[in-house]
């Protein structure tokens, strides 16, 4: 029985933490738990969408009572119409981003949150099959996401930015200062790393990608610093980023091709 | 055979949070399903089916983390092997003192993980996860827990023939 201890924890501590090529156990776990996650996703949203008409009817009711059963017929329409709205609206906007990108950029429906506090990742529905791979950079519209850190047949796992574990090479777009945006670990915000003190950072600055981690392209914003810290000893500031995407409440990711260093192009200063 | 329906039950909760997470987002606490059927088996089954069942279950959330590294397994059997300890000494099989176990075991769950991942973090610096949401999150499992309990009964229902033989 300390077998079952001993050489999980010594394969945990040999690694560092970073997680290992997903074998025939982990593709097996995940060819049944992501076709569930999917399916799930589709229900929760279908009865989020049931209980969003069920209040709308209520106050239809209590508004017109003689009306109840036409107005419901409208409101759940309107409830579709609705949804289906926003998401076109999504979908375009992104459609145009993949148009102003790569044509090798693969669009993914997000299928769930990881649930384990230590380590902040999701599921996308987009997998190898669909092209995916490990150290992909994972974009919305608005920004950076994270990369893509585990791909199997149909689905893959997004490590986003806020992890602890992630690292992301940044420029603050007003004054070109360099750093790296490491994720704070509490599920909100990240760091700014390896800025020094006397370096010129404020609070609403936006940060770029540097395109120096050879993960991320160039100029893709990440969000903006909210708070600087000068210590009095050291070498460096401490500033605080704002993530310029909901990471938590995103649902639809584009998946970018792996950079190419001669695809980099130099980020466009704020105006 | 109870091992597999318990390990398919902790791979559907986990496949329900997951997609419940994502409805809240990365800064909602978290509910421990695994840990609170982890605590059930040290409870209820055989110590060496208990402890695969709860290595099985480890094994998936390790695979749900997207970074399998070999963490959770680990943790699940410890885990396992503490309540079984500590249920010798204190009532685990009625539900409410279930409820505790799983709310106890959920704490030195997350205590334990952080200190595993704080040593293995390259800066080493108190970044690697806040522990801040610990309390909620134990609350939270052992509600989760007091209700799974009918549920878990009927899968296992069995006494624990072998007490003291958990080494």
């Amino acid at each position: 029985m300390a077998a079952l201890i001993i050489v999980p924890l010594i394969s945990f501590l040999s690694r560092g933490g970073r997680g290992r090529e997903p074998n025939f156990i982990d593709r097996a776990v995940l060819a049944v738990s992501s076709p569930l996650q999917s399916a799930l996703t589709a229900v929760f949203s279908g009865v989020g969408s049931t209980v969003q008409g069920y209040v709308a009817l209520r106050g239809a009711h209590e508004e017109a009572g003689v009306c109840r059963a036409q107005l419901a017929e409208a409101q759940a329409e309107l409830n579709t119409l609705t949804e289906a709205k926003a998401e076109n609206a999504r979908l375009r906007e992104a459609l145009g981003f993949t148009e102003s990108s790569s044509a090798l950029s693969v669009m993914a429906r997000v299928i769930g949150l990881n649930a384990s506090p230590q380590f902040q990742s999701f599921r996308i529905d987009r997998g190898e099959d669909q092209g995916v791979r490990v150290g992909m950079p994972v974009v919305t519209p608005r920004g950076v996401v994270g990369q893509v850190v585990r791909a199997v047949a149909g689905s893959a796992d997004v490590m986003v930015m806020l992890d602890p574990k992630s690292r992301i090479g940044a420029l603050v777009q007003r004054t070109r200062v360099r750093g790296t945006v490491v994720g704070a670990g509490d599920g909100q915000k990240m760091l700014l790393d390896f800025v020094r003190r006397e370096d010129d950072i404020s609070d609403g600055d936006v940060v770029v990608t540097a395109g120096t981690d050879g993960v991320f392209p160039r100029g893709l914003v990440i969000g903006s610093v909210k708070g600087v810290s000068r210590p009095t000893v050291g070498l460096f500031l401490i500033g605080q980023v704002e993530p310029a995407v909901d990471l938590g409440r995103v649902e639809e990711v584009l998946v970018l091709p792996a950079v190419e260093l001669s695809a980099m192009r130099a980020p466009e200063p704020r105006r | 055979m109870k091992g597999a329906l318990l390990t398919a039950l902790a791979l559907v909760l986990l496949s329900i949070e997951a997609v419940l997470v994502r409805t809240f987002g990365f800064e909602v606490t978290r509910i421990d399903v695994t840990v609170a059927i982890i605590v059930f088996v040290a409870v209820r089954a055989k110590t060496i089916e208990g402890a695969l069942t709860s290595f099985a279950i480890g094994y998936l959330v390790d695979v749900f983390t997207g970074r399998p590294s070999g963490l959770y397994p680990a943790l699940a059997v410890l885990v396992f092997l503490l309540a079984r300890a500590a249920a010798q000494l204190l009532d685990g099989k009625s539900r409410l003192g279930y409820a505790l176990f799983a709310a106890s075991a959920t704490v030195g769950h997350s205590l334990v993980a952080f200190l595993l991942m704080w040593l293995t973090s390259k800066d080493a610096d108190g970044r690697v996860l806040s522990l801040s949401a610990a309390p909620a999150q134990a609350l939270l499992t052992g509600v989760v827990a007091a209700l799974l309990f009918p549920l878990l009964s009927k899968i296992e229902p069995g006494e624990r023939v072998d007490v003291g033989r958990y080494a």
